[in-house]
């Protein structure tokens, strides 16, 4: 039993966490508006997790202009995508 | 073990949510149905009696507001369920949708067009259920299931359409009438009145 709750992994602990790698893993980009609409978060808080996912190297943003409108787009890492199937798949034998 | 098993449903809710539309309203489908029996209808009694050259000029006209009354309702039917769950209509995956419909129904619009001018008519019937049909296939993919089989039924319609060439106008109404209908209702079932 320890060692299936060790392959759950802290960094998507919290339930924003989980959301943003949920969109990521099924959409090839998605810009901070789009996220915070489907999460329905404030800028900050969405900020700071994003920060702390791009800070494990799990995701990765690319700052854009769209006209003067200034538009950072967040894509997920290979690293990211692999940790999350992990994590998810430990979700999964946690429940069985 | 509840903690998990809410994460698990809240990841696949967010992917669901993300790379779906899921506004799309079955009352859209059975909206559509009535529009295009009445359509065809009209067509069939009124218009199929005229002079050729008037008659192609109406049939046109009657398939152009058929088109726009069925969009229409299926704008306000999906905006309302949009509102009522608290999302946007028009988000990365409606204009996503909206691409892949386009390019086969346009490439159908024109082919369609072409025939009309040169008078042959009655493969138009076919022509509109195939690329209709390729064109809820394609888009099927970003949104719920149903659209990818009611695209195959279209499909398959418009083949049969093909075969017994001077039949589309019937062809045309199951497509296009009974099958929005049906498709409508068991999406109305299966996901509106939740």
């Amino acid at each position: 039993m320890a060692n299936i709750i060790a392959n759950l992994n802290k960094a998507f602990e919290s339930r924003i966490r989980l959301g943003i790698m949920s969109v990521l893993m099924v959409n090839e980009s998605a810009d901070f508006g789009t996220i915070k609409d489907l999460l329905e978060l404030t800028d900050g808080n969405l900020a700071s997790h994003l920060k702390a996912l791009e800070g494990s190297d799990y995701i990765e943003c690319s700052k854009q202009f769209i006209g003067r409108k200034p538009n950072t787009k967040y894509t997920i890492t290979a690293l990211g995508r692999q940790s999350f199937q992990e994590h998810l798949n430990a979700l999964e034998n946690l429940i069985r | 073990m509840e903690k998990q098993l809410e994460d698990l449903k809240a990841i696949r809710e967010m992917m669901e949510k993300s790379s779906k539309f899921l506004s799309l309203s079955g009352l859209s489908g059975v909206m559509a149905g009535i529009t295009a029996i009445l359509g065809a209808a009209y067509a069939y009694f009124f218009i199929l009696g005229e002079h050729i050259a008037v008659a192609n000029i109406l049939l046109i006209l009657d398939a152009i507001i058929v088109l726009f009354i069925s969009i229409s309702f299926g704008i306000y039917f999906s905006w309302k369920k949009a509102r009522k769950s608290n999302q946007k209509l028009f988000n990365k995956v409606t204009l996503r949708i909206l691409y892949n419909l386009s390019i086969p129904l346009f490439v159908g619009g024109i082919l369609s067009g072409i025939f009309i001018s040169r008078g042959e008519m009655e493969i138009v019937a076919s022509i509109t259920l195939i690329f209709y049909g390729l064109a809820l296939v394609n888009a099927s993919k970003y949104t719920i299931d149903e659209i990818h089989y009611l695209g195959i039924t279209e499909i398959i319609l418009g083949l049969a359409a093909a075969i017994f060439l001077y039949n589309g106008i019937i062809f045309w109404t199951i497509g296009f009438g009974v099958c929005h209908i049906i498709y409508g209702l068991i999406m109305y079932k299966k996901y509106d009145l939740k």
